[in-house]
């Protein structure tokens, strides 16, 4: 049955393909043309012409067959034993079954460009052999026995991570989800400072637990129940926020929060230096420092929410609060410190850490051997192969393309980010600002059906949101701008 | 091979003797003695030597573990063990030392460390794809979902994964909350639900709650046998509950939720009567029952596969982990279609929930427990072992309890039966002296006067008498 399946699938797809080439060549005249067409492949190539489908880099990996449930029967299950909420992208969704460093793989074995890393959390890349290896090895020796017990990983592990961070940022707590660390971080501040009030950023996202749903600050991800008492000021944001890039006069909206909104004193402050699910948005420059001294000088402790910046992906640092110049009281960190492990962390000082020993702290699956061998092998692995460099360097090549791209084509309203944490921000007028909602949809299906899976976020949803396992190769950039620019072209 | 000296037929019989005599141990083979003076039982025989251990000593990971984790992790003993592996009911310490792992890494191992069937899931899928998140289709979310989903009564059939209890319980009381309308929720005394805000607000035990904001959680009796008012009557102890909800609430409550069986609260089976009782004032009241199954859950009770079967209901939400993966971080709510609906009201997610390779970890667990009919060993074996340790007893005044089902067994230690005086320091010295002999138990109770016992599944009747001889010869030199 799969075998016929994938038949079909492979003849729709050839059947799709040679409709893009067919239409292709009816608009030739119209069609812009391509700044750089990968050499590698031979297929459809020819002559350079604009009509070309920009074709992916080459690859040296053949994926297993594979002989599971197709797409439907899996669709179909999904839809009677998980819900109606979980949600999935794509029309026709995707079944991917196998993944090798940054490129996907579906049923049928086609290869895609992953340039969202499973939402910014397949670090090194996928099934990355060194991080594969520490993985298998630890899980035939021990799987798990709780820290009631001691084990070198775990120690091991936090020690490295401990390394990693500047100031007294040395205590560290193991943890399951980047949700769990904000909910530790939240907990952490309250008792330390003995307040209640938080402050996050709006278009912000913490979590989806029901305490963490208080410091996202985005309607759609809010289940209406009781928060406590979170603040919610204004965003930092250059493309949209009244201010631009005027980090002082949003600083100053914090100021205001406080004095008028609280006693006085506030229990602490966190924020994502550069906004994940809301859309890439990185805050106005000099903004954290500035606050992060109005928060101290109320009582409160300042979390970095590290949880998709971190690791070295923005490229200029290893964690994103850096890149304001600012030491936070407390990290927190998931998404990409296990390269998919369910694992996440808090680091703070001993001095705040140590209000936590007044009762006891337990996380039953926290710090296991097998996720904390797998984490030191990110780190290992990370440093070893240069990723943060790397980031650099791909992600300035990737703006600089999308800079170009955005001077070509108006609906591109912004483009943003740094390092391998990049936003295309798409607009149907420039002046207002107005989010492309349809138009992105659109584009990023036709960017599935070119190879390439990005992601999406922003309130509006009109932001694309490139963020791929740190091996992303000039050559995927090139073909990630060159399948963005034909498809735009398209339109 | 094991040669059980003619003491232990002499034990059996005085199983029944009120006598609380030293066992005299030291004049029978003491060459056969390797650990504690004169225990001469033996591990049972088990074909496994790990390989040597060439990793840090003890020493330098509690100086790591001072320095860079949290200083309140507690560790077990006073001499806190080394444990780097693991096959099946046993653990191995740095210099590969076997004990019988009677804990389970707190009820969590249940199919065996390291069961090969587990570990194939786990590597196989590891090495294909380990992440990419509910976004793109993967089988293996499904047909766990599937799988999970039939092991279930009534129409509980809609699964969320999540990472932890913790998650799966939060994922819960939001849903409660949501389906309702209501806030207040109802749990138990003595209960422990998890360790983020709002869990913590169910979780009702001071040593685990922080001064902080913890709202909408009102606390009913516990219809605890042992130390309750009302003894085992549990329909007398299901009247607080209406009292509650009249008294301290709206009169609408969003819901209830307790475990079966208390694992941190010291292994306490709810009176009998209790929840049916009081799963029915909960539903005139508009609220929701949610079971906790995160300890009690996949076979370990032995009589049925969840915990909540054995008091004759069926909840509205199941929340479970744990079990679920072997030890795979993995968590688990399953509810009904119709309050499982109420998520589509704003976006919830779980970025590693469902993740391919816990899922596949998760299905091979199930399997598993079919397969090497694990709920049946949890009963005999379980039978067995509360049969001997209700004999000892009968023997030590120090026990004042013995309780729980199949693999779930919890003995509390008193200096007064009457008094039911915890035997705080006693239990500690035990587990201390039960560790040197080779064996590894939990506690719990709010007094930490409660050995825990939860071992794997697979725990045999051989385990579990040297488990008790051990226990009875530590108890016999006191």
């Amino acid at each position: 049955m799969a075998m016929l399946q994938r038949r079909i699938l492979k003849r729709t797809l050839e059947e799709a393909k040679a409709r893009f080439n067919f239409n292709c060549n009816r608009i030739r005249s119209t069609c812009s043309s391509f700044s750089k067409v990968t050499s590698s492949s031979a297929a459809a190539a020819g002559t350079a012409s604009d009509n070309v489908l920009p074709q992916l880099p080459p690859f040296d990996y053949h994926p297993k067959p594979y002989n599971g449930p197709s797409a439907d029967e899996i669709l179909a299950k999904r839809k009677k034993f998980l819900g109606p909420s979980l949600f999935y992208y794509y029309q026709k969704p995707l079944n991917i079954v196998e993944g090798k460093m940054q490129y996907l793989y579906d049923e049928s074995g086609r290869r895609y460009l992953d340039a969202f890393a499973g939402i910014v959390t397949v670090s090194c890349g996928h099934c990355h052999p060194e991080i594969l290896n520490a993985i298998v090895e630890q899980s035939k020796i021990l799987q798990h026995a709780t820290t009631i017990y001691l084990h070198h990983a775990i120690a091991d592990f936090a020690e490295a991570l401990a390394s990693k961070m500047p100031g007294n940022l040395k205590v560290v707590y193991f943890v399951n989800s980047g949700s769990e660390a904000n909910e530790l971080a939240m907990l952490m501040a309250r008792l330390y400072t003995g307040s209640l009030g938080m402050i996050s950023l709006r278009n912000a996202y913490h979590g989806g637990s029901s305490n963490t749903i208080g410091l996202t600050a985005l309607n759609t991800w809010k289940y209406p129940i009781p928060e406590g008492e979170i603040h919610h000021v204004m965003n930092p944001d250059p493309f949209r926020g009244v201010f631009g890039s005027d980090a002082t006069r949003y600083a100053k909206e914090v100021q205001d929060h406080i004095e008028f909104g609280t006693s006085g004193k506030v229990a602490g402050f966190i924020a994502e230096t550069i906004q994940g699910v809301g859309g890439a948005v990185e805050l106005a420059p000099g903004y954290l420092k500035q606050v992060y001294d109005i928060i101290c000088k109320a009582g409160g402790v300042c979390i970095a929410d590290e949880v998709q910046t971190g690791f070295g992906r923005t490229g200029s640092h290893y964690w994103g609060f850096e890149t304001q110049g600012v030491i936070p009281d407390i990290v927190t960190m998931a998404k990409g410190i296990g390269n998919g492990l369910p694992l996440g962390a808090v680091v703070t000082t001993p001095e705040i850490a140590s209000v936590m020993a007044q009762k006891i702290q337990f996380n039953t699956f926290g710090g296991n051997p097998v996720c904390s061998a797998g984490g030191l092998a990110v780190l290992r692995v990370i440093d070893k192969e240069k990723r943060q460099a790397h980031c650099a360097d791909v992600g300035s090549h990737l703006i600089g393309r999308l800079r170009s791209l955005q001077e070509k084509h108006e609906i591109i309203g912004d483009v943003r980010g740094r390092g391998l944490m990049v936003g295309i921000e798409l607009v149907t007028e420039r002046k207002e600002k107005t989010p492309a909602k349809a138009e992105t949809a659109i584009l990023f299906e036709k960017m599935r059906e070119l190879g390439v899976l990005l992601g999406k976020g922003g309130l509006h949803g009109n932001v694309f949101r490139i963020k791929p396992p740190m091996c992303f190769s000039k050559d995927d950039a090139d073909f990630l701008v060159d399948a963005l620019d034909y498809a735009m072209s398209k339109l | 091979m094991q040669r059980f000296i003619p003491v232990r037929k002499l034990l059996s019989e005085t199983k029944y003797s009120l006598r609380r005599q030293r066992r005299c141990f030291s004049q029978v083979a003491r060459n056969e003695v390797d650990n504690s003076d004169g225990f001469v039982h033996k591990l049972p025989p088990f074909d496994y030597s790990p390989p040597p251990y060439t990793g840090p000593s003890a020493d330098e990971i509690i100086s790591k573990r001072r320095k860079y984790l949290s200083p309140a992790m507690l560790t077990l003993y006073s001499k806190p063990l080394n444990i780097v592996d693991g096959r099946m009911q046993y653990l191995f310490d740095d210099k590969g030392r076997r004990y019988v792992d009677a804990f389970g890494g707190i009820a969590t191992v249940c199919c065996g460390h390291c069961h090969p069937d587990v570990v194939e899931a786990i590597v196989n899928q590891t090495k294909r794809l380990q992440h990419s998140t509910i976004l793109y289709l993967n089988h293996t979310i499904a047909d766990f979902a599937e799988a999970l989903g039939n092991k279930l009564p009534g129409n509980l059939k809609v699964v969320f994964f999540t990472n932890s209890g913790t998650e799966a319980n939060e994922l819960a009381m939001m849903m409660a909350r949501l389906y309702t309308g209501c806030h207040d929720i109802i749990s138990l005394r003595n209960a422990y639900h998890g360790n983020a805000l709002g869990t913590m607000g169910a979780t009702s035990q001071s040593i685990w709650k922080f001064n902080v904001i913890q709202s909408g959680v009102h606390h009913a009796v516990n219809p605890d046998p042992y130390r309750g008012v009302f003894g085992s009557d549990g329909e007398k102890y299901a009247r607080d509950v209406p009292d509650l909800i009249q008294f301290g609430t709206s009169g609408n409550i969003a819901g209830f939720i307790s475990e079966a069986i208390q694992g941190v609260g010291g292994i306490i089976e709810l009176a009998p009567g209790y929840l049916p009782a009081v799963y029915s004032t909960i539903k005139k009241a508009g609220g929701l029952c949610i079971a906790d199954e995160v300890q009690a859950g996949f076979a370990r009770t032995g009589s049925h596969f969840w915990g909540f079967e054995n008091h004759g209901v069926v909840p509205d939400i199941v929340t479970m982990a744990k079990g679920i993966g072997n030890g795979i971080p993995l968590g688990a709510v399953v509810t009904t279609p119709e309050i499982a609906a109420v998520l589509t009201r704003r976006c919830y997610f779980n970025t590693f929930g469902g993740n391919p390779v816990c899922t596949a970890a998760g299905l091979a667990v199930l399997k598993v427990i079919e397969k090497e009919k694990l709920q049946e060993n949890a009963f005999v074996v379980g039978t067995y072992l509360k049969e001997r340790l209700t004999a000892l007893k009968d023997k030590y005044d120090l026990i004042g309890d013995v309780r729980g089902r199949g693999l779930m067994l919890g003995v509390e230690l008193v200096t007064d039966r009457k008094l039911k005086t915890p035997a705080t320091l006693e239990t500690l010295h035990i587990m201390d002296q039960l560790k040197e002999t080779g064996v590894l138990v939990g506690k719990g109770g709010i007094y930490g006067n409660v050995f825990r016992i939860t071992p794997p599944l697979c725990f045999t009747k051989g385990d579990a008498d040297f488990l008790v001889d051990a226990m009875d010869h530590i108890m016999g030199k006191m």
